[in-house]
């Protein structure tokens, strides 16, 4: 008896057939990710932002994995002491106004230019520059002379006590002079840091490799940085093993990881993502600082630190993170959620019902978060609150104008280290010109002190003020996070959070 | 034929001399500013105006129009503001990755409407159909976000058998390139080919009506040499135009795709363009978005006119 197979049948089967033969004869593309290539230790890094060349002489997020990976600083603060620890300088002597900086004689630029005391002046000078923005750009403006006393030794004498210099030593990055021009294009990227920079594709990532000769022992052969606009996106790539570090998760994701005995969300210590709400104060009914107040007492903290930050922070009415010298723990509880008190504000203000907008970036979905909580708790309070949502560059332009007729949530950083640096540096508290058009004399008296000399009497005074002003009304102290793979060993991080791989390891 | 196609070439330019008009005028209305972008975060408005200085934004618009267009006929296509890097370089990196998804996307979308289109119009099954129309429904209804994110979770996060994102180019390493490849291009051709498929159906359908089908039934000749020969040819003219202007959506689809699968196309530049006020970057990438419309419809046309001869002689 002969068994009849049906022709389509045949062909369907040898079609099958060829393509499970087809699919082990490819290598795997999972496992050529998650392994690198020639056995060597790559670690790869996803972010949700492209680098910003431009912006590295200053802090910006999507800037922390190159920072310090690629470049050096001349100190870097010990996290615990906050005293400063030798990066390109190997030791200093504080005189009066005048810092002499002792420099390695060791380092090299990627280029294989040495680097030197002229290196130090040209990057104070850079930053002096007016197209130039860092936080850190007046302290470098309140430098009376800076000279070199050969060719690894600087003295820099400012034109008056400056508090928090060594915050500037932290950020600035030590940039080749000769290529500093292709830098802000992003076409040549040179640094003195632990990894030298392959490739750079805007919008897709950056390559890095081994820099041979780097003044301390690297482990790791390259870092692979990519660009994953999604924090979900970013999530997949750690959970299936093609990344093993993804900064900045979106907060609900990072939470979502930290049960994960696959990986660690490393909460940095630094603390200096901070969620508030700004008052412009030249708009009724926020010219009267009752109604500020009465902002400050109607925002549930912790409920926006549960529901949108995933418990990642801590509720507080202080923009200074627990680490800075100025921080008050007794005062970081001043306002808590407490609606009759906002409501008694309000009326004593004669601003109940009143029309209030709220404005925020869109584009971060963690402040959209926070602003839909807070338009709740004003409303609940009597306060006849409109959401405005705008784009991330409406936002910023507004933001910066003083074009913001209203409240706004946004962020702020610059409250971990020296009190100053937040007062005269972070544009929310600048007592000069801020977002929300409060000038004040008394305020400038206090920054300027502040700035020239810091001390636990004038720390006490800013603190009063900024609680009684409330034009920022500070909600809760969060953090930047880096979310590790287990294999991620000896990951470090500056007190600006920038990344220090000089230890780092992959197991 | 090629005198069919110059006679396109007039009203291509000036689709494309509208279309720089209107992309560099709706992009200076939308609120937000460059320079405030670049400058960072924390920026004083002094620094904020000496970077706008600095990119030409301080000019006038009429000027800064001139000076895009005199870029752009002269083969400059500028600097991206917030890149720093020269955009014909960001394009031709984006461009190469936006083709092979798209391409990718479209043999897809072809293969599974085609399938699609015949299996719900043409077997006398009645499971087949209801699972072809069924399968069009489900395919047409569900965004490509959610299918990306679904594809991800059981492909990349459960089984770990397919790469979550990324991309290697399949021309480079053809072995790799295609386990990135399927499922950004799988995501965005589904919703394509539930339109083909549903389109191929009726097409057929209306075709099978026709005089000389029922003809040839008549005579005898297999219902398979029917629709490869009678059915098919006269059912596809429609389904190549719907097909012209799917491969548009295909092209908006790759935003999101791109996002989902971290697949560093132009799609993902558009949008980094527009969040950032990046003027020159997005108005060179909407005008190329316009080109390449219409040389799909030129080609679309193409294809009509060699498909149905009648069409070439429209307008003589």
């Amino acid at each position: 008896m002969t068994t009849h197979i049906p022709r389509r049948g045949f062909l369907g089967a040898l079609g099958l057939g060829a393509a499970a033969l087809a699919l082990p004869g490819c290598s795997s593309a999972v496992d050529k990710a998650s392994t690198g290539t020639g056995g060597k230790k790559v670690l790869t890094i996803v972010q949700g932002a492209d680098i910003a060349p431009a912006t590295l002489f200053g802090q910006n997020n999507p800037n922390f994995s190159i920072n310090r990976t690629v470049f050096n600083t001349l100190t870097e603060y010990d996290h615990r002491t906050l005293r400063p620890q030798p990066g390109l300088a190997e030791s200093w002597q504080v005189k009066g106004n005048a810092v002499t900086l002792k420099l390695r004689s060791d380092v090299t630029f990627h280029t294989g230019r040495p680097f030197t005391a002229d290196d130090v002046l040209f990057a104070l000078e850079n930053l002096k520059r007016p197209e130039v923005a860092s936080q850190l750009k007046h302290v470098a403006q309140a430098v009376a002379k800076a000279e070199k006393n050969g060719d690894h030794e600087v003295t820099i004498t400012f034109a008056h006590p400056v508090g928090n210099a060594f915050d500037l030593f932290e950020i600035m990055i030590i940039p080749d002079r000769e290529t500093i021009r292709e830098l802000a294009a992003g076409t040549k990227i040179i640094g003195t840091g632990p990894f030298k920079v392959d490739s750079y594709t805007p919008g897709t990532g950056v390559t890095l490799s081994k820099n041979p000769k780097y003044f301390k022992p690297v482990k790791l052969d390259g870092v692979e940085i990519k660009v994953i606009s999604q924090s979900t996106s970013m999530v997949a790539a750690l959970r299936s093993g093609q990344a093993h570090l993804a900064l900045d998760l979106a907060p609900l994701d990072a939470a979502g990881l930290k049960g994960d005995s696959g990986f660690q969300v490393v909460v940095s210590d630094a603390n200096d993502s901070v969620f508030y709400v700004g008052s412009n104060v030249t708009v009724k009914p926020l010219d009267d600082k009752r109604v500020r107040q009465a902002v400050a007492y109607a925002v549930d903290r912790n409920r926006i630190l549960s529901q949108v930050l995933g418990g990642i922070g801590k509720a507080s009415s202080l923009p200074w993170a627990p680490s800075s010298p100025a921080y008050d723990a007794a005062k970081a509880g001043t306002y808590s959620y407490n609606t009759a008190k906002a409501k008694e504000l309000l009326a004593q203000a004669g601003a109940s019902g009143a029309k209030i907008d709220l404005f925020y970036n869109a584009g971060l979905g963690t402040n959209a978060k926070i602003a839909e909580i807070v338009q709740f708790n004003l409303k609940e309070a009597g306060l006849n609150v409109s959401a405005v949502p705008l784009q991330a560059p409406d936002f910023q332009a507004k933001l910066t104008g003083g074009g913001i007729g209203g409240l706004f949530v946004n962020g702020h950083g610059f409250g971990q280290l020296s009190p100053a640096t937040l007062v005269k540096g972070a544009f929310p508290f600048n007592a000069e010109k801020n977002a929300s058009k409060f000038t004040d004399g008394t305020y400038r008296s206090l920054a300027d002190e502040l700035w020239q000399k810091p001390g636990a009497p004038v720390y006490g005074k800013v603190n009063d003020f900024l609680l009684d002003q409330q034009f920022v009304s500070d909600l809760v102290a969060s953090a930047h996070t880096f979310t590790i793979s287990t294999k991620v060993k000896g990951l470090a991080y500056t007190m600006f959070d920038y990344l220090n791989l000089d230890g780092a390891d992959l197991a | 034929m090629i005198r069919y196609s110059l006679r396109r070439v007039p009203s291509g330019v000036l689709v494309l001399a509208v279309a720089s008009v209107l992309v560099f005028a709706v992009l200076r209305l939308a609120p937000g500013d460059p320079a405030v972008v670049l400058a960072g975060p924390d920026a004083p408005p002094e620094t904020v105006a000496k970077v706008r200085a600095q990119l030409g934004l301080s000019d006038s618009l009429p000027a800064q129009y001139a000076h895009w267009l005199k870029g752009l006929l002269t083969g400059d296509l500028g600097h991206s503001y917030i890149l720093g890097a020269p955009i014909g370089k960001l394009i031709g990196h984006g461009l190469g990755a936006t083709l092979e998804l798209t391409l990718g996307a479209l043999v897809l979308a072809v293969l599974i409407g085609g399938a699609a289109g015949i299996g719900a119009a043409v077997p006398r099954n009645r499971q087949v159909r209801a699972l072809a129309n069924g399968f069009t429904s489900l395919a047409g209804a569900v965004p490509p976000y959610v299918t990306g994110v679904l594809l991800v979770l059981l492909f990349a996060v459960t089984v770990r058998l397919l790469p979550a994102g990324g991309r290697v180019p399949i021309l480079s390493d053809p072995g790799i390139g295609w386990q990135y490849l399927i499922m950004p291009a799988l995501c965005l051709a589904l919703p394509v080919a539930a339109v083909l498929a549903r389109f191929l159906a009726a097409s057929i359908r209306r075709v099978r009506d026709e005089d000389y089908v029922r003809t040839a039934v008549a005579k005898g000749i297999a219902p398979r040499r029917i629709l490869v020969r009678h059915v098919l040819p006269n059912a596809l003219p429609p389904v190549v135009t719907v097909l012209g202007i799917q491969v548009g959506q295909l092209l908006g689809g790759a935003i999101v795709v791109e996002a989902i699968f971290a697949w560093p196309g132009v799609g993902q530049l558009l949008l980094q363009g527009v969040l950032g006020r990046d003027y020159l970057l997005t108005q060179d990438l909407l005008l190329l978005a316009v080109a390449v419309f219409v040389v799909l419809q030129t080609l679309t046309d193409l294809v009509q006119a060699a498909l149905d001869p009648r069409r070439r002689l429209e307008g003589r």
